[in-house]
């Protein structure tokens, strides 16, 4: 049986709407308000505002494609499919940015005066593992012809791939030695982050969130419209 | 996996090396910013202006990745487009 096979454009378009205007007020004021000067840090500071609200991003992004698995493998919905599989690529579209944009920082803090660009951080040894297992998950997909066998089994593995996260992302990382905040033997966000950078922090966390759901609610349109011609749920 | 320690290692070496107007008790860290080497260009425009184009760099990253995004979301929408048409006969078909 198939349900909501079409977007509400009407609460599509508003939302769309808001969250275009609030990721501009983010840009605005993560780029002009005064951050307090943190030695190497600098300016680079401000990638707070950009870098981490993708990780949170790619976590939303899982979670709302985990939730599809679910009830794929409750309802056989192939609608259900569709989505889960657009929240899992925009969530990859977005941990491949986090990655880089973790990349470009660590490059111009943590190995400046070095040739290194990439050095096995644990963190993000694990997060790559994270994008891999999404990866995977993809490619698992093209391997079946049955449609219905793809739902179902693909689903199975999505929530795998979904409750991988917090030991890829938290836990382990937490635990070994590394030169990303949140690691033994460094600070936290939550000690050292001043008022005016969280003003513009969680406001960024919502606005990238919110990007996403447009990003998604966009390929889930053409991803039905593609299923309706061609009877295909792959995008 | 170079641990991250050789790079401290190093430092301490290079300042070591290149001491002469410190005395024996000058830690490493007395100068504060400890050169490794000496800055690439790309450091030279990086770390400008209080490492500003790092921001910078990081916004165009997740700015390219959305063209990217939206340029491979249009093939899509062409390639649904030509099909339709492919199924919808032209008024001239019908006569």
């Amino acid at each position: 049986m198939m349900s909501h096979a079409s977007v509400n454009l009407k609460n599509y378009h508003l939302i769309r709407n808001l969250v275009f205007g609030w990721v501009t007020i983010v840009l605005l004021a993560g780029f002009l308000l005064d951050i307090p000067k943190i030695n190497i840090l600098e300016h680079t500071a401000r990638n707070l505002y950009f870098h981490v609200p993708m990780w949170f991003t790619m976590m939303a992004a899982a979670f709302v494609s985990g939730y599809h698995s679910f009830k794929v493998l409750q309802t056989g919905d192939p609608v259900r499919d569709i989505r889960a599989l657009q929240a899992a690529r925009i969530g990859t579209f977005f941990g491949i940015l986090g990655l880089l944009t973790g990349i470009i920082w660590s490059k111009f803090t943590w190995y400046i005066g070095t040739d290194v660009w990439w050095n096995f951080d644990p963190r993000q040894i694990m997060v790559t593992f994270q994008l891999l297992i999404y990866g995977a998950y993809f490619v698992l997909r093209s391997t079946f012809d049955d449609p219905m066998k793809r739902a179902r089994i693909s689903a199975a593995y999505n929530l795998f791939a979904m409750s991988a996260i917090p030991f890829l992302l938290y836990v382990i990382p937490r635990q070994m030695e590394s030169l990303h905040p949140g690691a033994e033997g460094n600070p936290a966000f939550s000690e050292i982050t001043h008022p005016i950078m969280r003003m513009v922090f969680y406001p960024a966390i919502i606005g990238f969130i919110g990007l996403f759901w447009v990003l998604y609610t966009q390929r889930v349109r053409v991803a039905l419209m593609k299923y309706r011609i061609t009877q295909d749920s792959e995008l | 996996m170079k641990p991250l320690t050789k790079f401290v290692q190093d430092a301490a070496q290079t300042a070591q090396e290149s001491e002469t107007v410190s005395t024996a008790y000058d830690s490493l860290w007395t100068g504060g910013n400890v050169p490794t080497q000496a800055p690439s260009a790309l450091e030279q425009i990086m770390l400008a202006q209080d490492k500003l184009y790092v921001v910078l760099a990081v916004v165009l990253i997740i700015w390219f990745g959305i063209i990217f995004l939206t340029m491979r979301t249009d093939r899509h929408i062409s390639k649904l487009e030509r099909s339709v048409e492919d199924h919808i006969p032209d008024h001239s078909d019908d006569l």
